[in-house]
């Protein structure tokens, strides 16, 4: 978790960044028509049912759901039905010769600007890719409208297909500290204050501080401070181990209600015998936080290294 | 609706101000203060509320189930709760069948969003199915451009209509106090703007913008007890499309037609050109363009006519200068339901369309219509 | 209110790691599966609801908009709902409203999740604020555990009553098809399995799966008119601020309120007494014990007696989970509506080899979140 400013216009945020590793199934049709990219060929389905040839090949027809397969090669050839030029190039929708759907695919350029009604042909990459993007795009072309009705394909070899994709998602973001959470972060940097904000209703505080009681729904209008000592309410010690996560275990997680505060506190245990810690530890113990030294807190909740059992 | 013998109205609703960056707040903060904002304006306590439906992104939130980290500063503590991952009008939808049924009396609709917080495209980039249109680059732009390139290619439209049909929706929306950092352009200076997807420009394509909106609606009875106005809903439809741009007919928004087409089979067949005004959301000029068409407000091809008509389209500005994203459609509702319940100075108008979408190149659609 | 009925249901064969379908290929088997038991296709439907998990799950935001296209289903209202855990129990209540509310006749509801496409725990946490506490997160694992860390002292929620329902669960799952987890374990396997969060251990917690479920509702006119309807007798769902002042992290308070709800529009007094099989949601053991209680069917503090006495055992007076609940499989997205198609199942004398034998009431329970989102849901073989 990083803090930062960046200029003066803008409010400070947190920056987070989720980083999600995937293991994607591809289906038939996918692994089947990227597969003979491979092989320089283009492979569409054909729904019997609605008597229609579409490309790329879909395991199901999108017009009436039922089920096709990758079965059979289409011409390289064709022509632009619509393009959209942006900073990254030009996008296309490309009716290929005897299909009777368009391609969503690149638009290559570089030899010149290509139009509405123009002739391309598939160009491929060097080397394929295990995407769609081993079809590289398509390119202006001298070619005739082809009338070779699509082939029907033999049956690709299961152990020849790639059935998943490696995949990853990267989401950055800048989360707003809003006025509530400004304030608390604030001063849990400066001074190592915790603050809640109590509702005028019902009385209670709530840690972190909101700005409607979440039971009353009336503003709470009013920060207090909490004491960093409090009780455990409820905790479990965390043996596994698992992908994205930010310490190492075993750690216990502590549901910590801070004295003056009527709501939880999310936190880890430590400063004990961890092979021992489900008998050290008891619903109700009294805990205190451990902080940082002064020179490593950057205003957020790690400012607390830990909280840990006050000696009865 | 004609389905029961119990109708629903809009009886009250809040905006928050709609900000290229809200970076001084939470989402929660602009939820809570516009959530409580409708209650004050309905006089209703939080605690009548039967059903609070919410509508937001967890791309767009950074978080997952982000609706349940919410739940308290939505004012949805031990009450129904469903979150519809979909424009807030699909969520107003949710809450009308919900009263209709007999299963709720006063429902609250929420939704939100800040775009301001992620890299915006990864919203859109996502919804492509990520083995044939992800990996092209297909995103909200692209989308855009092309079914706008195909729009302008079908039909007699030019890119000039479409620059004064942006023009004069940040004209609108320059007027429009809830709509930051708007200002009045010309077409020329629409199509003098950078060009992002073409033949869409920066300027013709929709800002996206933080902000939060909240509809209180209840049953016939309750709202004929209120002091307020109330706006009834006299039909509702919806129609998704299919995700491949390469299934759909080129130059029109088939799944809008349907939609619409059920929300007037429910409104007793009124003809979209007997409506006061329009209220509609689109991802650029062009796809404003093919929803005022596909509502029935224009023959295809002709949209830029109707902006002369007596329908008028988006008073509000629409969402071209203003699209908080998951929110668009419900900002739609508010801003009819404003008007027609003559909170507006100047509208005298006593019905209107409603319009939203959702996903990339507009494949869902949702469309109300509203009477006084 | 009008009523609504089941009559149509489709599970997939869940797996840990389906190779051979992708995501709405998945989704599109357990369609396919409900519209034929309905003895219906696609065009018949007015509208589907769709319910999965959150996008990190399996790097589709939206998912519905790419199902469409697999279920033929274009130019139909198509809307995803989403409630973690319980989104496909959330799903189905949006169904039940659309029909009851006039906007459509047919819904089909399609949930599903393919959990082995992504990093699972590390989503679950992200639930959690990133300000506040995610960075402690272990799916919801962690917080689900001190949970009932908490119970244990002041309810009785021992190790070996937790224990006891994975038995259950494990033995129970062998006699349902769609299970992938069929496993003989004992009381002292779980106790001694390795601790994931303490007190959960691996044996407490349900596999990791790919799955789809589907279910057809219909309004009351085409129920009467179907061969072999399940009637829904109540639902509905109920939230809670995670974070509420004192909230309980004894009783399930939004759970409470539901079954409340739903048991006086079902007309139930005495759950134990009235209702014949019992769904839940577990997902980790100690969450079955604490339903036992806030659904009724025991006092507070009762559940390790009643787990104890047999009673929710397949052959006791008020069996739970006698597919074998999510210990057999759990397919998060799907699993809420898993629960419910299993209860109508058993009121139409379809449940197979776990079939109790003249089930006319059923009761399931699903939820999600920080224990925050419950639902519950009754259906019958009667209209009522």
């Amino acid at each position: 978790m990083t803090r930062i400013t960046t200029g003066i216009d803008q409010a400070p945020a947190l920056e987070t960044s989720l980083e999600m590793p995937y293991t994607l199934t591809t289906g038939k049709a996918v692994s089947v028509f990227i597969e003979q990219l491979g092989h320089g060929v283009i492979v569409g389905s054909h729904c019997d049912n609605c008597d229609r040839t579409v490309v790329p090949a879909q395991d199901y027809c999108a017009r009436c759901g039922g089920d096709q397969g990758a079965t059979v090669a289409v011409e390289p050839t064709g022509v632009v039905t619509a393009i959209t030029r942006t900073a990254d190039g030009a996008v296309g929708l490309i009716r290929l010769d005897g299909v009777d759907a368009d391609l969503l695919h690149v638009i290559d350029e570089s030899a010149g600007e290509v139009a509405v009604g123009d002739r391309v042909e598939a160009t491929f990459a060097p080397e394929p890719v295990g995407t769609i993007l081993t079809l590289a795009g398509f390119a202006p072309s001298t070619s005739a409208v082809s009338t070779t009705a699509p082939k029907e394909i033999d049956e690709v070899a299961d152990e020849d297909l790639a059935k998943q994709i490696i995949y990853s998602l990267s989401l950055p973001y800048r989360h707003a500290y809003g006025p509530n959470y400004g304030r608390l972060f604030d001063e849990l940097g400066s001074r190592g204050g915790i603050l809640g904000s109590r509702c005028p209703h019902c009385q209670n505080v709530l840690v972190p501080p909101r700005a409607y009681c979440e039971i009353c729904y009336v503003k709470t209008e009013q920060f207090v401070e909490v004491k960093d000592t409090g009780r455990l309410q409820a905790f479990s010690v965390i043996h596994m181990e698992f992908i994205g996560q930010t310490r190492k275990p075993p750690y216990v997680y502590a549901e910590i209600v801070l004295d003056g505060a009527s709501t939880r506190l999310i936190h880890n245990v430590a400063g004990i015998d961890m092979a021992r810690a489900t008998e050290v530890l008891d619903i109700g113990t009294p805990v205190r936080a451990v902080w940082k030294a002064e020179s490593e807190r950057n205003g957020t909740l790690d400012d607390i290294d830990y909280f840990e059992p006050i000696p009865e | 609706m004609s389905t029961s013998t119990e109708r629903v109205a809009v009886v009250s609703s809040a905006l928050s101000q709609l900000k290229p960056a809200w970076d001084t707040v939470q989402h929660i903060d602009l939820i809570s203060e516009t959530v409580n904002q409708a209650l004050l304006a309905s006089g209703f306590d939080i605690h009548d509320v039967d059903v609070v439906i919410d509508c937001g992104s967890d791309v767009l939130d950074g978080r997952s189930i982000s609706n349940c980290g919410f739940l308290g500063q939505m004012g949805a503590h031990h009450k129904e709760e469903s979150r519809v991952e979909e424009d807030g009008l699909f969520g107003a939808m949710y809450a009308v069948n919900k009263i209709l049924g007999g299963g709720a009396k006063v429902a609250l609709v929420i939704a939100y969003s800040k775009p301001s917080e992620s890299i915006v495209e990864n919203y859109y980039r996502t919804i492509a199915d990520p083995f044939y249109q992800r990996p092209v680059g297909l995103n909200k732009a692209v989308a855009a451009g092309l079914l706008a390139n195909q729009y302008l290619t079908g039909t007699d439209a030019t890119e000039e209509e479409l620059a004064e049909i942006a023009a004069r929706a940040w004209t609108r929306a320059a007027a429009n106090s809830k709509v930051s950092d708007a200002r009045a352009y010309t077409a020329r200076e629409i199509l003098d703007s950078p060009v992002v997807a073409s033949p869409l420009n920066q300027l013709s394509l929709s800002r996206p913008v933080d902000g939060a909106v909240a509809i209180v609606l209840t049953s016939e009875t309750i709202a004929r007890k209120l002091g307020s106005t109330p706006v009834w809903v006299t039909g509702m439809g919806s129609a998704m499309e299919s995700q491949f741009l390469s299934e759909r007919e080129p130059g029109r928004l088939e799944a809008c037609e349907v939609a619409a087409g059920m929300a007037k089979r429910f409104a007793g067949g009124k003809e979209a050109t007997s409506y006061g005004f329009a209220e509609v959301s689109a991802t650029s000029a062009a796809d404003e363009a093919m929803v005022v068409e596909a509502l029935g407000l224009a023959a295809r091809g002709k949209a830029a006519s109707a902006y002369d008509g007596d329908v008028d389209i988006n008073p509000s500005g629409g969402a071209i200068p203003a699209d908080p994203i998951m929110a668009t459609g419900l900002v739609r509702m508010h801003e009819a339901a404003n008007r027609l319940s003559g909170r507006v100075e100047g509208s005298s108008a006593t019905s209107a369309l409603v319009h939203a979408s959702g996903g990339i190149g507009m494949q869902t659609h949702s469309v109300f219509s509203l009477e006084v | 209110m009008k009523s609504v009925a089941i009559i149509g249901v489709g599970q997939t064969h869940h797996a840990r790691r389906r190779t051979d379908v992708t995501q709405i290929g998945l989704a599109r088997e357990a369609a396919l599966r409900a519209l034929e038991d309905a003895n219906l296709t696609i065009d018949d439907i007015d509208s589907i609801v769709v319910c999965t998990g959150p996008v990190l799950f399996a790097a589709v935001n939206q998912p519905e908009k790419w199902l469409v296209d697999a279920l033929g289903a274009r130019m139909k209202p198509v809307v995803r709902v989403t409630s973690g855990g319980g989104t496909g129990l959330a799903g189905a209540l949006a169904a039940v409203n659309q029909i009851r509310g006039g906007f459509a006749e047919r819904v089909l509801v399609v949930a599903y999740d393919k959990l082995s496409e992504g990093a699972l725990q590390y989503s679950i946490s992200t639930l959690y604020d990133p300000f506040w506490g995610r960075e402690f997160a272990v799916g919801i694992m962690g917080f689900s555990a001190a949970a009932w860390r908490g119970r244990m002292g002041r309810l009785g929620h021992t190790e070996e009553a937790a224990a006891m329902v994975s038995v259950k669960n494990h033995k129970n799952a062998f006699l349902n098809e769609y299970a992938h987890v069929r496993r003989d374990v004992s009381v002292e396997d779980v106790l001694n399995s390795r601790p994931l969060c303490w007190p959960i251990k691996l044996l407490d917690v349900p596999p990791i799966s790919d799955g789809a479920c589907a279910v057809v509702l219909s309004s009351g006119d085409i129920g009467e008119k179907s061969e072999n309807p399940a009637w829904i007798r109540g639902m509905s769902y109920y939230s809670e601020a995670d974070n509420a002042a004192n909230r309980s992290t004894i009783q399930s308070e939004p759970l409470e309120i539901a079954a409340r709800h739903v048991y006086a529009e079902a007309g139930i007094t005495n759950p134990r007494r009235q209702v014949d099989v019992v769904e839940v949601q577990e997902p980790y053991t100690c969450f079955e014990l604490s339903y036992y209680e806030s659904l009724g069917l025991c006092e507070p503090g009762g559940a390790a007696a009643l787990m104890a006495s047999g009673a929710t055992q397949i052959d006791g007076d008020i069996p739970v989970n006698a597919s074998g609940g999510c210990m057999g499989a759990n397919p998060i997205g799907a699993t809420g509506l898993i629960r419910l198609a299993e209860v109508a199942q058993q009121v139409r004398g379809k449940a197979g080899e776990h079939q109790i034998d003249g089930a006319k009431v059923g009761l399931m329970q699903a939820g999600g979140g920080w224990a925050n989102l419950r639902g519950v849901a009754v259906v019958s073989s009667q209209k009522g």
